[in-house]
């Protein structure tokens, strides 16, 4: 079964006075709103906007619905169209604009990069809190070994945090949510000492941990239970009990 | 002098590999993407690295070339890979009938495999369903498709590439007999404007068609769509797959905290324009239960489908289509400077660069080798850097 | 590569536009409004006590005029920021110190329950004592 969708849809290009357009789109009643954005690219072929996965994976398509941040391609069109005239969809806040909903994630990425964090981590032990034994895994030879597990970080690296943050808005330099929240992952490890430092004073410095005002946005926004907020004051936590064991004499690890 | 122009039109796996060994081998590139990298085919697939079990009794060719590129991606983007193997399960006598061609199979494609008793295959994987009879585990993997075209173009671009993300090929320029450059709109400004080159090579997937028209000739690609389900939780480690012959819904594929469940198959006309069968959804569900029980009761977090490129060969089936992937020179349809690469999968991605460029290279007299399978890819956040 | 941004002075008060937001960010603009009130009490009460140094009649006129309903209105606001302030401050310590941040929304909640209560308590004092 179909539906109509006013979708109210920012517009703008270098140069010219941003503007808000309604396109009238017919989606299948359980699309999303990433459907109802193709279909709006359908009618009018120049509507740039990020997409890929359609599953919440990949982070690209991470754009603001009714005023606030989300992944469209997990937002039911009901869901958003629920007691409204349209849906309103805009580009991500705090990112510069290159076109419609496409932002400029070049500063965001140069930040991910700094970070040290690797894109997979150890997996969980257990499944669904069900625990699991553990077998040898094939390596790039095909040979069998015992190996630890992997999966993808939770953190698909959206800028929804970023959008949500208020201190994101006012100081372009700082790391931001996902770039602290990625400090705290790159030195769970208990090995790369070095490295380790290195992140923690990046974390410690003028653009870090310590210009968070506690709104806790990032957390709420993030559609993937990364908790940007709750990593940055474990880092706090982390740099306040390493700056009184050196107050105490306590060797730097 | 300077080297050659080639422009890939295509940013999916396809036309991302290929501008990597192209940049790689010395040769001035140009990708013209008309979305965002890997906004469409490649973007919505499975996300499986496979092993190639799933071809190595009724496509042995494809089983080959999957588990070489399997082993080979592993050494150039380690770390954007969940590397836990994958079992394939028998729930039913059929399915146990099966595992002795399959093994025969695996054997014969090289493929490294393990068998696993039942009761162990549940202690690995507790949300399995408990009537698996027998369990055979493979060097299957989860890539993160979007990554991985980010990967192969920001190693390409640190070696020169220009890659241009919503700029639309809209024709083919002309001179007689030969392809020599694209008329393109960039969406960013407005603008057309027209860009030459020594070879355009169409490495887009379900349009090939539509391109390869643009050029006077004919492919014959058949965009041929799937439905991918994707349930909210992490159910197993392990990419799951049934033992048996290739059907739909047979196979779920972790990823992150959430399971894909796929796919369908069917023929469409246009890959803009895919509308998602509600029965396909559910058929997935029911599918995915049926390896683990579990997907019953949990939540679907996202639902997709994109088209692939298949390769037809007259009055094949769907299912028995070869998921090889194929080089057309058109220069046997009578125009130079145009090549098209279709078919494959993106877990063969640099394998069809691998040939493409070779043809590109062979055609332009250009006598750099091929070093992709020893250099390893740079981190993908570099190609927005 | 030209890009826009809203303007640096719409992406300072962004802060102030809380609709659609969660919990902690009406924490977070609630602190900002009663600190920048407070500071503007502050100012206020120090012009007040120069009074003093102008002699008992300048004193005594602003006494009759801190008795008056209004004026007694404002104490009752004055000391709903104050509360507003120093119990969300605590938990903005708490929370910067890596303590109770799971508890972040109750717990601003709550404190903001017994910043109202305590206020309707302060201010029948205030203005039935």
């Amino acid at each position: 079964m179909a539906i109509e969708v006013p979708a109210k849809v920012f517009r703008y290009r270098p140069g010219a006075a941003p503007r808000h357009e309604t396109y009238r789109v017919t989606v299948p009643d359980d699309a999303t709103v990433i459907d109802a954005i193709e279909a709006v690219w359908r009618q009018v072929n120049t509507l740039m906007f990020r997409h890929a996965c359609h599953h919440a994976s990949c982070g690209a398509c991470a754009v603001r619905v009714n005023g606030y941040e989300k992944l469209p391609c997990i937002v039911p069109v009901k869901e958003a169209l629920a007691g409204r005239a349209e849906i309103v969809v805009e580009p991500l806040r705090n990112f510069p604009l290159i076109g419609d909903l496409v932002v400029d994630v070049a500063g965001f990425f140069q930040k991910q990069a700094a970070s040290g964090m690797v894109i997979t981590r150890e997996a969980e032990a257990t499944l669904d809190g069900r625990p699991y034994q553990r077998s040898e895994t094939f390596d790039d030879e095909g040979k069998l070994g015992e190996r630890p597990y992997t999966r993808f970080e939770n953190c698909i690296e959206c800028g929804i945090c970023l959008s949500a943050c208020p201190t994101m808005a006012a100081a372009d330099k700082f790391f931001g949510p996902a770039g602290l929240a990625a400090i705290y992952r790159a030195t769970r490890p208990a090995d790369g000492a070095q490295n380790k430092s290195l992140l923690l004073a990046l974390a410690d410095g003028e653009q870090g941990v310590w210009r968070c005002h506690s709104a806790f946005e990032c957390t709420e926004a993030c559609p993937q239970s990364v908790d940007p907020a709750g990593a940055i004051m474990a880092l706090r936590r982390e740099l306040i009990a390493r700056k009184l064991k050196r107050l105490f004499g306590a060797r730097e690890r | 002098m300077t080297a050659p122009h080639v422009i890939v039109i295509g940013a999916g796996s396809t036309g991302a590999a290929t501008a990597h060994d192209l940049a790689l081998r010395g040769l001035r590139v140009t990708v013209l993407e008309r979305g965002e990298v890997a906004n469409c085919t490649t973007g919505r697939n499975h996300c499986l690295l496979h092993s190639g079990g799933r071809y190595c009794v009724k496509d042995q060719e494809s089983a080959v070339e999957c588990i070489d590129e399997n082993l080979l991606l592993r050494r150039l983007m380690p770390e954007a890979l969940e590397l836990n193997d994958g079992l394939f399960v028998a729930l039913t006598e059929d399915d146990l009938a099966f595992k002795e061609q399959f093994v025969e199979g695996c054997e014969r494609c090289h493929i490294p495999y393990r068998e696993i008793p039942a009761q162990r295959a549940l202690e690995l994987e507790p949300f399995l369903n408990p009537n698996v009879l027998a369990a055979v585990q493979v060097p299957d993997g989860v890539f993160e498709p979007f990554r991985f075209c980010l990967a192969f173009l920001a190693t390409a671009k640190k070696n020169g590439a220009v890659v241009r993300t919503y700029t639309e090929v809209t024709d083919l320029l002309r001179s007689g007999q030969s392809v020599t450059g694209v008329t393109i709109r960039d969406h960013r400004t407005g603008q057309t404007e027209t860009l030459g080159a020594d070879i355009v090579v169409n490495a887009t997937g379900p349009w090939a068609g539509e391109i390869a028209r643009l050029g006077g000739v004919e492919v014959p690609v058949s965009p041929t769509a799937g439905v991918m389900v994707t349930v909210g939780k992490r159910l197993t480690n392990r990419v799951i797959n049934r033992l048996n012959k290739p059907s739909d819904g047979d196979i779920v594929v972790p990823q992150r905290m959430t399971s894909i469940i796929g796919t369908t198959s069917w023929t469409i006309l246009d890959p803009d324009q895919i509308e998602i069968p509600k029965d396909h959804v559910e058929k997935m569900i029911q599918k995915g239960r049926e390896l683990i029980p579990a997907i019953q009761h949990t939540a679907v977090r996202g639902v997709g489908a994109a088209a692939r490129p298949l390769i037809r060969k007259a009055g094949a089936d769907e299912r028995e289509v070869s998921r090889t992937f194929e080089c057309f020179d058109h220069k046997r349809d009578g125009v130079e400077g145009f090549v098209t690469i279709s078919g494959g999968k993106t877990t063969t991605a640099r394998a069809m660069a691998e040939k493409v460029t070779d043809m590109v290279c062979a055609k332009l007299g250009v006598p750099a080798e091929c070093r992709t399978r020893e250099t390893p890819l740079v981190s993908y956040r570099l190609f927005y850097m | 590569m030209a890009v826009l941004r809203d303007s640096k002075l719409k992406r300072i008060l962004q802060w102030g536009d809380v609709r659609r937001r969660k919990p902690g960010m009406w924490a977070y603009a609630l602190n900002r409004v009663t600190g920048l009130g407070l500071v503007v009490y502050l100012y206020l009460h120090l012009v007040v006590l120069s009074w003093l140094a102008q002699g008992p009649e300048a004193w005594e006129a602003f006494v009759a005029l801190a008795k008056t309903p209004p004026f007694l209105a404002l104490d009752v606001v004055l000391l709903a920021g104050l509360l507003i302030h120093g119990l969300n401050g605590l938990r903005v310590t708490l929370n910067g110190f890596g303590i109770g941040v799971r508890a972040q929304k109750p717990l601003f909640i709550a404190l903001m329950v017994i910043a109202a209560v305590a206020s309707i308590v302060g201010g029948a004092a205030i203005f039935f004592q």
